[in-house]
């Protein structure tokens, strides 16, 4: 241990560039972490932490709740379903909106609107609230928290053109749709808003029903009874619903990918570097090996550098990452990922030390005769 | 220059490990570059290809076709501008469409737009009820010829033929007529229907800075854009632009370290033998060159191999999934990319080769 501390204080440089590298790798790995539920959550948070636990698309809206159109026809078809407890309707915009009224300030806000029932916690609602009220009466919204643009408590939004207001009355976090500021409102207060910035408009039809199942009867029982009235409906339950949109699951296989390459790149770089290492040192370790130290010492010092390396990359690599997750990032909030620091901190010290396992390899090799032959680790 | 060429030949082992290293890195760099592109290219397609000068929206339509109206007098102001030449509608509404020969439930997302001026590589548009569809139509089965029913009203359009590079926002782009497009979105989006007369969007050609001619002169009823200002307001496109790009700008980062790494480590090892080439005579910077050589030809092969494996994933990618458009630019820009991280790492290594000492030749330093 002595000697594994006492070299790498002598290389400073050799063994500072490691953790660089470590430090970087495990800086964008982290923070690809966080962009990428970011991302997720602010594409469906809307979705999935609304209290529907059922929702239904037309088919054409390919899981799309702005594409989707709920005609009378299929409102009567999923009504009559069995199973079916509680219904209410959902309508989708995205709209202008200046939280002052003043149009320079506007920013995209899109407007869910649902059937608030008495107390504004009707099917579509938020599941939460982080401050003041679910509305009760049109007009009134919750708005979602995060991004760079939103609204506060008290706020008038002023949708452009024609001046449709609507007063923030709630804040709920993590309801975002579509990476903007997102309103929930009554779905009247939606119709109204569609209707106030096209004067062509025709009535609006839902974009989605939102379906609670009658008592005894699980969500996936009542996506079943729902999608077997008509093959122009497409029921989902809530998880499904978000992770079901376009892109989400795109967003994620990219991710993957990405984070697959990177797993792959830490072990390597942290191999390479020990066998490297191993190999300058063959000489030494030889002759350390004949004055009697045994193997398994000199294996410990190597094991003992690769953690040590590997944790100060780790400790770097968070060090660096923590600021950048308490930003925003364009329409994104990212936040700190705990239990994605403590997985990508296990998963990297498992690689590496495994890939350090062939330079042990080559230390455990080392013949004590050789100190005499000035031959050492063999290639 | 000879003997690290020969030392790369005789002994490729000893650079296995940084090549294989360098190939992920370089995997990763062509992947991200191609991820980028292709995201880029799929939402913006439709708007690239418009050859006009300006793209002209309501004030309050943040750069949204669907939340931007234009009446006939603001038209009409715009076509009366000394600097205007043409001016044309362009509209799009977004939904599903039915495939002849597909399952109830497998539709094809498709942007039908409507247009007056035909964007590069669209034909003039075609006749009522016709349109041209991008090609990336293709994968979700629509042919030449067949007749798809697009929206919830099932409103029937024949594709007459295939364009390029034209999708918007992920969704396949069908060019049709301006009574196609006011047809399909009455009938099926009737929140989002406009007057006759009434478009969503302007495309104009006219003089170069003709965008902000058009805003002074409806005195705010307006917001232009030339093409490329026009694409990067999508929304979410530089955002990922610059999202990506930092990503891409670390990771050259580690290329950097790592082959600094690498060549530093390597140096450290043949100090000796250079102190021998030294006193041998040989140059300072013959022996750095050397290395940089062999930094240069390990960065090519691994670049080369990424390359090929890039391609290889963008072949096995089925189409609908991952989103990447790998092109010979993006691979070559990496490749550049790294090279130059090459160099830059490769020369931390010259300061080591300087302070080799010749005389250590016929001692047991350096």
């Amino acid at each position: 241990m002595f000697l594994a501390l006492k070299e790498m204080a002598r290389a400073k440089t050799r063994f500072g560039l490691l953790v660089a590298a470590i430090a970087l790798l495990v800086f964008l790995i982290l923070f690809q972490q966080s962009l990428q539920n970011g991302l997720i959550t602010g594409f469906v948070g809307a979705i999935r932490n609304q209290n529907a636990p059922v929702l239904v698309y037309s088919v054409d809206g390919q899981r799309v709740i702005q594409g989707s159109v709920i005609t009378p026809e299929l409102d009567a078809e999923v009504r009559s379903a069995d199973g079916i407890g509680e219904v209410g309707l959902l309508g989708q915009g995205t709209f202008t909106g200046a939280p002052s009224g003043v149009a320079a300030d506007s920013f995209d806000t899109t407007i869910l609107g649902y059937e608030l029932g008495p107390d504004g916690r009707g099917l579509g609602a938020p599941t939460e609230l982080s401050a003041g009220r679910y509305p009760t009466s049109d007009f009134e919204a919750v708005a979602s928290t995060g991004g760079d643009d939103e609204f506060a408590v008290g706020d008038t939004v002023v949708l452009q053109p024609g001046g449709f207001e609507v007063e923030v009355v709630g804040l709920a976090d993590d309801v975002q749709l579509n990476v903007s500021a997102t309103l929930f409102t009554s779905y009247d207060t939606w119709s109204g808003a569609v209707r106030s910035v096209n004067p062509d408009a025709g009535e609006p039809l839902p974009n989605v029903m939102l379906a609670a199942p009658a008592e005894g009867v699980t969500p996936d029982e009542l996506v079943d009874s729902i999608n077997a009235q008509s093959l122009d409906l497409d029921a989902l339950t809530r998880e499904d619903a978000a992770s079901e949109t376009p892109g989400v699951a795109q967003v994620q296989q990219s991710f993957q990918l990405i984070f697959l390459l990177y797993a792959l790149v830490v072990p390597c770089v942290t191999g390479l570097f020990f066998l490297i290492v191993t190999f300058q040192k063959a000489n030494s370790l030889t002759l350390l090996r004949a004055i009697g130290a045994p193997a398994r010492r000199l294996v410990s010092a190597l094991m003992i550098q690769v953690v040590i390396m590997i944790t100060g990359g780790l400790v770097v690599g968070t060090a660096l990452y923590f600021p950048l997750s308490q930003a925003r990032l364009g329409g994104l909030s990212l936040r700190f990922e705990t239990g994605a620091v403590i997985f990508w901190s296990v998963l990297l010290l498992t690689l590496g030390v495994a890939s350090a396992l062939v330079a042990a390899r080559r230390v455990l090799r080392i013949d004590p005769i050789e100190a005499t032959t000035g031959a050492g680790v063999g290639v | 220059m000879n003997l690290a060429l020969k030392e790369l030949r005789r002994r490729p082992g000893r650079f296995a490990t940084a090549t294989v290293i360098i190939t992920l890195i370089a995997i990763l760099l062509m992947f991200l570059g191609s991820l980028l592109d292709g995201l880029i290219r799929s939402s913006t397609g439709a708007i690239r290809a418009q050859d006009v000068d300006a793209i002209v929206y309501s004030p309050a339509a943040q750069a949204s076709f669907a939340r931007s109206r234009i009446e006939p007098d603001v038209r009409a102001r715009i076509e009366a501008l000394p600097g205007v030449d043409e001016v044309g509608g362009l509209g799009v509404v977004q939904l599903g469409a039915r495939v002849p020969g597909n399952g109830p439930r497998d539709l094809a997302n498709i942007a039908l737009f409507g247009y007056e001026i035909a964007p590069e590589g669209v034909p003039e548009p075609p006749t009522d009820g016709q349109a041209y569809a991008d090609e990336v139509l293709e994968a979700d089965g629509i042919e030449e010829g067949m007749t798809i029913l697009v929206g919830p009203a099932r409103t029937p359009v024949e594709v007459i033929g295939f364009v390029s590079d034209t999708s918007f926002n992920g969704q396949g782009g069908l060019w049709a007529s301006e009574a196609t497009w006011r047809t399909t979105l009455g009938d099926n989006r009737p929140d989002a229907q406009l007057a006759d007369g009434v478009w969503q969007s302007l495309v104009v050609r006219g003089e170069a800075d003709i965008a902000g001619q058009i805003d002074d002169a409806t005195g705010g009823a307006t917001d232009s854009y030339t093409v490329d200002d026009a694409v990067n307001a999508i929304p979410g496109v530089e955002e990922q632009q610059g999202t990506f790009n930092q990503i891409i700008g670390v990771t050259i980062a580690v290329a950097l370290v790592v082959i600094g790494l690498f060549f530093a480590l390597l140096t450290v090892e043949r100090v000796n033998l250079y102190g021998v080439l030294k006193a041998l005579g040989a140059k300072s910077l013959t022996i750095f060159g050397g290395l940089m050589v062999q930094a240069v030809v390990v960065t090519l092969v691994a670049s080369t191999v990424a390359g090929l494996l890039v391609v290889l994933l963008d072949v096995a990618i089925p189409p609908g999934s991952i989103p990447i458009a790998v092109s010979a630019g993006s691979i070559l820009s990496s490749t550049a990319l790294l090279l130059l991280a090459a160099a830059v790492g490769c020369s931390f290594s010259l300061r080591r080769v300087l302070k080799v000492d010749p005389a250590s030749a016929i001692g047991t330093t350096s």
